[in-house]
């Protein structure tokens, strides 16, 4: 993919959230994307004719991330209320409260089959919560970390989360292993590679960090952005070619996965830039800001 | 038997059983009681009153009904007065359904009119009749062009035309074309039927059903029968709801045209809005999902997988609302689009209405492969446990005994006796020369509480030996004398340890408990490192007795988790003096640590000197910030980060489950808790994180007994198992390489005993070598006591590359040799060495021409060691002269080794004292006997060794790889050598 079929053309801004959006995410197959945000709400759009379809109310505090299942049939969301929420799409009801978290749950991810949700949260711990039963007990607490959760990913065999405490913890359920890559700076982010052999890392001091899953080794870091503060989102494009991630000056950043240069860097927003999104498939991006407003990006 | 009971002679009628009465009626009252109502209706038994069966097959009796099958009653017949029934006759009494009804379903039977059922239904008329009047009553909620109230006077009662009616007479029905269409008959009805199926069950019988139907119809019509021209006249006169246009959207735009799914939420909110009167209707058309209530229990759900049940149903549902969530789109299409309705109705099942099962669900399951074990596993397992050492004296039953009435002292003992029932009589010993000085501990050696011990011990050891013991028994074949460590010494031509003046106890100077600290210390540990850091680093040079402590306490650091309770001299000290200085240690430790880590990335090595001298030689930890070199530090920073660990980690059966895998845990005993002591952590859960926790310095010093005691007995384990050449493979059930690269971080370096040969070429690289070294002696030494403790098995070193130094200079090889050994997992190659010598036994005699070479040369070096034999053994293809040349070289490196070896084989001489301590009492002068008679001895082993090397060269593989765990033993041949050949 060459630099020149990088997203970077505005093609929808998408208007509605009052206050900071503090996430973006496509659905499985691109067509769709969600957003949360400080008023508490989560919106449901199509990005690719900027129309905000649904909007879904409940939180009682700020959503700080939403997940739809790959069938496009459920959602979760989590945030400042110390509650994982598990939506219907159509309906807009709030089909189970997860409660246990003791602080402020950072982020929230379906598993393969859309019957787990895991939580990561402020309180240290990831919660692996029972969609099929209903139960309201956690089915797993990982309590391992030494510091807030921010982020977590899933495979089809592994929990992985990144901590404030430095490191990236992946837990094997096939072998019952936890491995811990300690990056030595705070995690902020992780987002894996569609090859699923790499986990990109953001670290509180301004660098991306690429590492091997196998192996835990260090392949590449990725300098050049503002992230110092706040929890800004990064992933790889859909090719796996480039790396993007947002700027606290509002920028985009977009780096050669293998020689780790900026190809391109252009401002995308007024404030910080918290989140990013990557369509699965095509050449399109989304960004959430501080600002308000998510655009839609695309070559 | 059977004339046996032809012996006896019945008197008598037999007592009636009270039980075959007393079942019947106890099933009849369970019956009653509704027990057996479960049953179904075919099963169930009409019993009398006394239980017994009353309907019988036809060939068991037939029917039994009446007083005994008659007409009569128990009470018999009695006559009655003649009353006759032509005046007053029998009423005729109406019955009718309404009066067997209660008054709430009379009202629901006055609300249903007859109609055909749906499944009779077959032309769909009264259907369609029904929808009609269903949409006809809609118009009224309709919006209207008129706004407000209609007036009645307006609008005018739809009666019936005329027409209309003698149509109806004439049999015309509703929807029916009038044209004889005879031909078409058949698919009409089918059309009909279809219609109605849909209209009924389809979520497409909503609100505007009337007004979507005929145009469905149409379509269909259109799109099945496209070359019939009469079609269109053929078909039903539709009936044309009309609906307005509420929204805002151009005529014909379909805001829905990419998303079908809020279309239909779209039109169910529009009913909501409509009123109660709809809501009915549509959770009954919601399909699958429906409830008789329409509602589901709050804070329930079912996944897309799953079907509503009742249990799903809030039954006590109080009518809360969630809020509301609304489509901003609204455009209500009067249409549906073609593919829409031609959807077949089934495909929708067990989706959400308006929602279509993903066509390519990745909701597969995943097998993965079974794991392919290496061919060469063998599968036998070992399970190292604490080893039973002869605490067989205990055999008489001691006397119950009061405990001591000081609560502590009890505690204590019972501490104690604990322990050593768990790790064996050595323990005792070890324990019981480490305070003899200490009154508290005076019960082990017959003071007060000592019975109470004994008893103590007497009863905690049947607890903890019997699995050990057995297993044990199991692995040493019967008949196999078990080793000694001493024997086993002897074997390999040791020098006999040092025995301490143990049995003088009560004499004994402070100073030599802090001797005696050394010399446990030193079995664990290299003294060259210390050495080495005495000559470089000496940070409170000015202060030569808190030097001293100061590298006590490196030792300890370094020799994971031994701990001597007041370090050495320093036992006039406070306290919080004792404190402080240990900041201060841990402090310079940090520097010192640093410094290599700077030296190792060619930072200048003057870090820590600057670092010293700006400290003014007195180490804080705030003076230690303060020099922080950032340079060196990001370097640091760089070659730490980013840093693999590896734990173990439980997950939940359920998540598996959920995830699709298999619970690898299954199986297993739930998890312990969480290191309820690290006592227990280090001796008997397998958890090898906890591994870096023996670095701590603050470990106290009972954990540091049981590691010494465990390493002793693992030392004689090994010996028993070279000697009965037990070849046991503990199953490497977790690789615990990482870890061990985790924590002891730098490979590719030489080990110090092997690079005796080494030092000669490089010099320049001895410091650095010995720094390292030291890491790696620690990290070995450790490693082997944890690993054994923890059971597992360090990971057999890799195969050593003969065929490749066979082809290199000798020099050379010399090295590669050397490198090879020295890697991280070559650990207790030599004594896959020793174990050779006792396979060999004197088996030299018949030697070739390179063995007796080798033999002379390695008399002249007298105390060469094992791993000079290994590399003979390496150089076994080698001519006369190799070795020949080989030999002075070798000499060469131990002379200008000297100085340093000098400390080494001092501390050496006190860890053999301390080795020989276990058999508690011999004096230094028998010692220095025995010493010297092993010493002949060891010559002779040396040369068996030889030979053993030269022939048995490639077995020795397989043994270094078996043997590859006990490196400490390995360890101590090699110091004893070295030190012979001092001497």
């Amino acid at each position: 993919m060459s630099v020149s079929d990088l997203p970077r053309k505005e093609v929808n801004v998408l208007k509605g959230h009052e206050g900071a959006v503090l996430a973006t995410r496509f659905n499985g197959d691109g067509n769709y994307c969600l957003s949360c945000g400080k008023d508490r709400t989560i919106r449901l759009w199509n990005p690719h004719r900027g129309i905000h379809i649904k909007t879904y109310k409940s939180h009682g505090r700020e959503v700080r991330d939403v997940h739809v299942t790959s069938d496009n049939s459920k959602l979760c969301s989590c945030g400042g209320d110390r509650q994982v929420f598990y939506w219907d799409v159509s309906t807009g009801r709030v089909i189970r409260k997860f409660r246990g978290h003791d602080s402020e749950v950072n982020a929230v991810k379906f598993n393969e089959y859309a019957s787990i949700v895991v939580s990561a949260g402020y309180d240290q711990s990831l919660r692996a919560w029972d969609c099929r039963s209903h139960s309201t007990e956690p089915v797993q607490i990982i309590d391992t970390f030494s510091d807030s959760v921010m982020s977590v990913c899933l495979t089809k065999t592994e929990i992985i989360g990144g901590s404030v405490d430095g490191t990236v913890r992946t837990f094997d359920m096939r072998i019952g292993r936890e491995i811990s890559d300690n990056l030595g700076q705070p995690v902020n982010c992780i987002s894996l590679s569609n090859d699923g052999n790499c986990i990109l890392a953001s670290c509180l001091d301004s660098t991306l960090r690429l590492l091997d899953r196998s192996t835990g080794e260090l392949l590449q870091e990725y300098k050049g952005h503002t992230c110092k503060s706040y929890k800004l989102d990064c992933c790889l494009t859909n090719t796996d070619a480039h790396i993007t991630g947002g700027s606290e000056d509002g920028f985009i950043y977009f780096w050669d996965l293998v020689d780790a240069s900026v190809v391109s860097r252009f401002r995308a927003h007024n404030s910080v830039v918290t989140s990013v999104s990557y369509h699965p498939k095509e050449n399109c991006m989304l960004t959430a800001s501080v600002d308000g407003t998510v655009r839609v990006w695309k070559t | 038997m059977e004339s046996d009971e032809e012996d006896f002679v019945f008197y008598g009628k037999p007592i009636d059983r009270e039980e075959d009465i007393g079942s019947r009626k106890k099933k009849a009252v369970a019956e009653a009681s509704g027990q057996l109502r479960s049953l179904p209706v075919w099963k169930q038994e009409v019993t009398d009153e006394e239980g017994r069966r009353r309907f019988h097959g036809a060939f068991t009796g037939g029917f039994s009904a009446g007083y005994y099958n008659t007409a009569g009653s128990k009470e018999g017949w009695a006559p009655q007065a003649f009353t006759s029934s032509r005046k007053n006759r029998a009423e005729v009494k109406q019955q009718s359904i309404l009066n067997f009804l209660d008054e709430d379903e009379k009202t629901e039977l006055e609300d249903r009119s007859l109609s055909t059922s749906s499944q009779f239904d077959t032309f769909g008329f009264t259907t369609a009749e029904i929808a009609r009047k269903q949409a006809e009553k809609e118009q009224q909620h309709r919006p209207s062009a008129i706004p407000g109230p209609a007036p009645d006077e307006i609008v005018l009662p739809a009666a019936e035309s005329i027409g209309v009616k003698l149509l109806q007479k004439m049999g015309w029905r509703q929807g029916r074309s009038i044209k004889d269409s005879h031909a078409n008959a058949l698919y009409d009805a089918r059309r009909e039927a279809r219609k109605a199926f849909l209209s009924l069950s389809s979520a497409d019988a909503k609100v505007q059903f009337t007004d979507s139907d005929p145009v469905k119809g149409d379509i269909e019509n259109v799109a099945e029968q496209p070359e019939d021209g009469n079609v269109h006249s053929s078909k039903g006169t539709p009936i044309f709801v009309l609906n307005l246009k509420q929204d805002v959207h151009g005529l014909g735009f379909d805001p829905y045209k990419n998303a079908p799914e809020f279309r239909e939420k779209k039109r169910s909110r529009a009913s909501h809005e409509r009123g109660p009167v709809h809501r009915k209707g549509f959770s009954i058309k919601d399909g699958l999902f429906g409830f008789k209530s329409g509602k589901v229990a709050p804070g329930f759900g079912i996944g897309a997988l799953e079907e509503l049940d009742a249990e799903d149903e809030d039954v006590y549902g109080s009518g809360y609302e969630f809020e509301e969530t609304y489509v901003e789109e609204v455009e209500e299409p009067s249409r549906l689009s073609l593919e829409n309705k031609k959807e077949p109705v089934a495909k929708e099942r067990g989706s959400l209405p308006g929602f279509r099962v993903a066509s390519n669900s990745d909701y597969q399951m995943e097998r993965f492969e079974p794991p392919v074990i290496p061919k060469d596993f063998v599968p036998h397992h070992t399970f190292s446990g604490p080893l039973q050492t002869g605490y067989k004296n205990v055999d008489v039953l001691p006397p119950e005994v009061p405990p001591p009435e000081d609560n502590n002292l009890k505690l204590l003992i019972e501490g104690v006796a604990t322990l050593v029932a768990r790790c064996g009589k050595l323990f005792e010993d070890l324990s019981r020369e480490k305070n003899h000085s200490n009154p508290l501990f005076n019960f082990l050696s017959g003071g007060i509480g000592h019975d109470y011990y004994t008893r103590k011990l007497w009863e905690a050891y049947p607890k903890c030996n019997d699995q050990t013991k057995q297993h044990l028994d199991e692995k040493v074949p019967p008949g196999v004398q078990r080793m000694t460590a001493e024997s086993r010494g002897k074997i390999l031509g040791e020098r006999p340890l040092d025995r301490s003046s143990r049995d003088s106890s009560s004499s004994v100077h402070s100073d030599d408990v802090v001797h005696l600290q050394f010399n446990l210390s030193d079995t664990f540990t290299e003294p060259a490192s210390f050495n080495e850091l005495s000559q470089v680093e000496k940070p409170f040079k000015d202060d030569p007795a808190k030097q001293e402590r100061f590298e006590q306490y490196l030792k300890e650091k370094y020799e994971g988790g031994l701990r001597s309770t007041n370090s050495g001299g320093a036992g006039y000290m406070s306290e919080a003096a004792r404190a402080r200085e240990r900041l201060d240690f841990e402090a310079a430790a940090e520097a010192i640590k640093k410094v290599k880590y700077s030296r190792e990335s060619k930072v200048s090595t003057l870090n820590f000197m600057e670092f010293s001298k700006a400290g003014g030689l007195q180490f804080t930890s705030g003076g230690l910030e303060q020099t922080k070199d950032p340079q060196a530090e990001d370097l640091i920073v760089k070659n730490m980060y980013p840093k693999r660990e590896e734990f173990q980690w439980r997950p939940s059966p359920l998540l598996c489950k959920r995830f699709d895998l298999i619970d690898p845990f299954m199986g297993k005993p739930p998890p312990a808790p969480r290191m309820r002591g690290k006592l227990d952590s280090l001796l008997f859960t397998s958890d090898s994180v906890k591994a870096a926790k023996m670095e701590e310095p603050a470990t106290s010093k009972k954990d540091l007994l049981p590691v010494l005691q465990s390493d002793a007995q693992d030392i004689s384990k090994n010996v028993a198992e070279i000697e009965t050449e037990v070849e046991v493979e503990v199953g490497n059930v977790e690789r615990p390489v990482d870890l061990y690269k985790a924590i002891f971080s730098d490979d590719s370096d030489e080990e110090p005993k092997d690079s005796n040969l080494n030092r000669a070429e490089d010099q320049e690289k001895k410091t650095e070598a010995a720094n390292t070294a030291l890491n790696r002696l620690i990290a070995g030494d450790f490693l082997e006591t944890l690993g054994k403790e923890l059971g597992l098995e360090v990971p057999p070193d890799l195969p050593f590359p003969l065929q490749k130094t066979r082809n290199l200079a000798p020099q050379k090889e010399n090295v590669e040799g050397r490198n090879d050994n020295s890697s991280p997992h070559a650990f207790g190659e030599t004594i896959g060495h020793g174990l050779s010598i006792l396979q060999e036994d004197d088996s030299h005699k018949g030697q070739s021409i390179h063995g007796n070479a080798l033999e002379s040369g390695a008399r002249k070096s007298l105390g060469t060691s094992l791993s000079e034999d290994k590399f003979i053994k390496l150089n076994k293809g080698r001519t006369e002269d190799d070795s020949k040349v080989r030999t002075p070289l070798t000499r060469q490196n131990y002379s200008s080794n000297s100085s340093s070896e000098d400390e080494r084989s001092r501390k050496r001489s006190r860890r053999h004292r301390h080795r020989s301590s276990d058999t508690e009492s011999d004096s230094s002068s028998d010692h220095r006997d025995r010493y010297s008679s092993r010493s002949r001895g060891r010559k002779k082993g040396s040369h068996r060794e030889k030979s053993s090397g030269s022939r048995k060269h490639s077995k020795h593989h397989k043994h270094r790889r078996r043997e590859s765990p006990h490196r400490s033993s390995h360890h101590s041949t090699e110091k004893r050598e070295k030190m012979k050949w001092k001497e």
